[in-house]
């Protein structure tokens, strides 16, 4: 009677520790698809259940091996009560409510190793309990080398998928459209395969420890796999977990890490995925939570121009590292108020199942003071909606593409502005030295036409002169009337005329000469 | 104290697998965005080529999936 009751609770809490364990780790599946948009958060959450449920019934390998040795069984060692158990998962069930809360990527498995270590080491009144060689080579190292093999490879990765899919023109090495919108597509695969190995792996947890329990009661012959009605009802227990979706890790994972870009998503999950299923066939335990921790870092790291807030990732360390602690202690609290030696034994281990639930509601009602759901999980990218997104990020690189070819336009029309003002000043140039050299020209032109002038005037006086001569000649006969016209004119002419007019009119003829004398002289 | 050994598997494993799945993939996304441009004579051979990278990457997915689920074995 007694011991069934504690069976049956111990399984009730056991499911609901995977139920937290789907909600806590949606994220680590869903949160980078959600956060570049290519998956709807409904769609991803109910993809994300429905891979959680069928990995759940594809290997049932972990759940054979989930105490894995921790704490030492039989001689020097203790006997796994249900107790014990029950106490184990109340520490782990708080401790993933309380990092939920935070939004933190915890590890679900750390909470249910550290919740069962406490309450073994409580249960047994000594540390003999836990074999802590084992824990730290099954349990820490892997916590730190989970996410450097994780965030390397997805480093490569990102460094790789962007170096292929990088298009520039062979000509003017200008950067191309570059299409890279396949990887919104892949995200779905891969964030799919990432959900699926999720279900394979932290699914069995559960199953593992409601076997131990049945096992430890006697309900089930030692040594046997999980009976199918146990791995059936965890698959719904975590794919219903799953499907209510932790939306504040998908906040912290989806856009609190690094801004992910579906290339970079794309190689973060592809990385997880492999880890988590490499790890899990291999025989060496991986925590889910931490290899897509590491994952979505790394791809951050690859992608030149992403950002990476180190604040968010120590915080999460913090967590990580709080993780086993404090799950141990609760855990160990729990032990000591269930166990018949040192505790109250049955009265105890009602009181803090009541202790535990009231704990429970306590975290629920303080998450409903800031609620984070689908609709506001991812808000930068919801609220722009992918349908805006997608095409305003296209949109950016057409118009960065046209930016640039105005550029080039720009830079075009100044080198031949630049020309052409050299061509003008050159002309310019040649057509101030014609005018200097046609000045010069007009200048030597009038020179020589005042020469010319001289000349003429030279030969006017010469021909006056004669003139003179002429009419003194024709005025030694009374006759000095040369008129200037007749001077002028050729001296014979003058002559003639002269000894006309001087037959007429000597007087005026004294006046004429004396006019044109004047003339003469002013002009010289 | 830990297993060196099957952690440097599990590293390996996980870095031929993730990049076989991207490398291939990224140079599916590239060729098909190739085939997508206006005016390019390798057309057809892209598109088949881009076409044939995605096929490599989900049979590498399936096949690891293979080697994980115990009841294929």
């Amino acid at each position: 009677m007694d011991l069934t009751f504690i069976v049956v609770l111990v399984i009730a809490l056991a499911l609901f520790f995977d139920f937290t364990n789907g909600f806590h780790d949606t994220a680590n599946a869903m949160a980078t698809p959600i956060a570049t948009g290519a998956i709807k958060p409904r769609t991803a959450v109910a993809l994300a259940a429905i891979l959680n449920l069928v990995g759940a019934f594809l290997s049932t390998e972990v759940a054979k091996t989930i105490s894995g040795g921790i704490i030492r069984e039989g001689e020097g060692g203790v006997s796994i009560t249900p107790e014990l158990i029950f106490a184990g998962l109340l520490g782990a069930v708080l401790w993933n409510l309380f990092t939920w809360l935070l939004g933190l990527p915890s590890s679900s498995s750390h909470a249910l190793f550290g919740g069962l270590i406490g309450a073994a080491v409580v249960g047994t009144w000594g540390f003999d309990a836990v074999d802590f060689a084992v824990v730290l080579s099954k349990v820490i190292l892997p916590a730190i080398l989970a996410p450097a093999i994780a965030g390397g490879v997805a480093y490569l990765c990102t460094k790789l998928a962007y170096g292929i899919t990088r298009r520039t023109d062979p000509d003017s090495g200008d950067k191309l459209v570059q299409k890279r919108g396949g990887f919104r597509y892949g995200q779905i695969f891969s964030s799919s395969l990432v959900a699926l190995a999720h279900g394979t792996n932290d699914a069995q947890k559960t199953m593992g420890v409601i076997t131990l329990v049945l096992i430890a009661s006697g309900l089930q012959t030692a040594g046997t796999g999980p009976h199918l009605w146990v791995v059936a009802a965890c698959a719904v227990a975590i794919a219903a977990g799953t499907y209510a979706g932790g939306w504040r890790i998908i906040r912290t994972l989806g856009s609190g890490l690094t801004d992910v870009k579906p290339a970079q998503g794309f190689a973060a999950e592809t990385s997880t995925a492999a880890a988590i299923l490499a790890s899990s066939h291999l025989g060496f335990a991986l925590s889910t939570t931490h290899v897509a921790s590491g994952s979505v870092i790394g791809s951050g790291l690859g992608r030149t121009g992403s950002t990476v807030r180190w604040g968010a990732i120590g915080k999460i360390g913090l967590a990580w590292l709080f993780t086993l602690p404090a799950a141990a202690i609760v855990g160990g609290l729990a032990a000591w108020l269930a166990s018949p030696t040192h505790g109250f034994g049955t009265t105890g281990l009602v009181v803090s199942a009541v202790i535990g639930l009231a704990a429970m509601v306590f975290i629920f009602i303080l998450s409903q003071r800031e609620t984070v759901d689908h609709s506001n999980a991812v808000s930068e990218v919801d609220a722009v909606g992918e349908a805006v997104h997608i095409p305003s990020k296209k949109e950016r690189e057409r118009l960065a593409a046209r930016a640039r070819l105005a550029e080039k336009a720009a830079a075009k029309a100044a080198a031949k502005a630049a020309e052409m003002a050299d061509i003008r000043a050159q002309a310019l140039a040649a057509v101030e030295r014609a005018d200097t050299a046609a000045l010069i020209a007009m200048t030597a032109a009038a020179e020589r036409a005042k020469t010319d002038a001289r000349e003429e005037r030279a030969a006017a006086k010469e021909a006056k002169t004669a003139a003179h001569q002429a009419a003194h000649e024709a005025g030694g006969k009374g006759a000095g009337k040369a008129s200037g016209k007749a001077a002028v004119n050729t001296p014979a002419n003058a002559t003639k005329s002269a000894i006309g007019d001087a037959t007429e009119d000597v007087g005026t003829g004294n006046v004429g000469v004396g006019n044109v004398t004047d003339n003469s002289e002013d002009k010289a | 104290m830990i297993n060196w050994a099957s952690f440097g598997i599990v590293a390996l494993a996980t870095l031929i697998g993730a990049v076989t799945v991207v490398g291939m993939y990224s140079l599916g996304v590239r060729l098909w965005a190739v085939s997508a441009d206006a005016g390019t004579s390798a057309h057809r051979t892209a598109r088949s080529g881009a076409i044939a990278c995605f096929a490599v990457c989900g049979a590498a997915v399936l096949y690891g999936i293979y080697l994980i689920v115990p009841f294929f074995h």
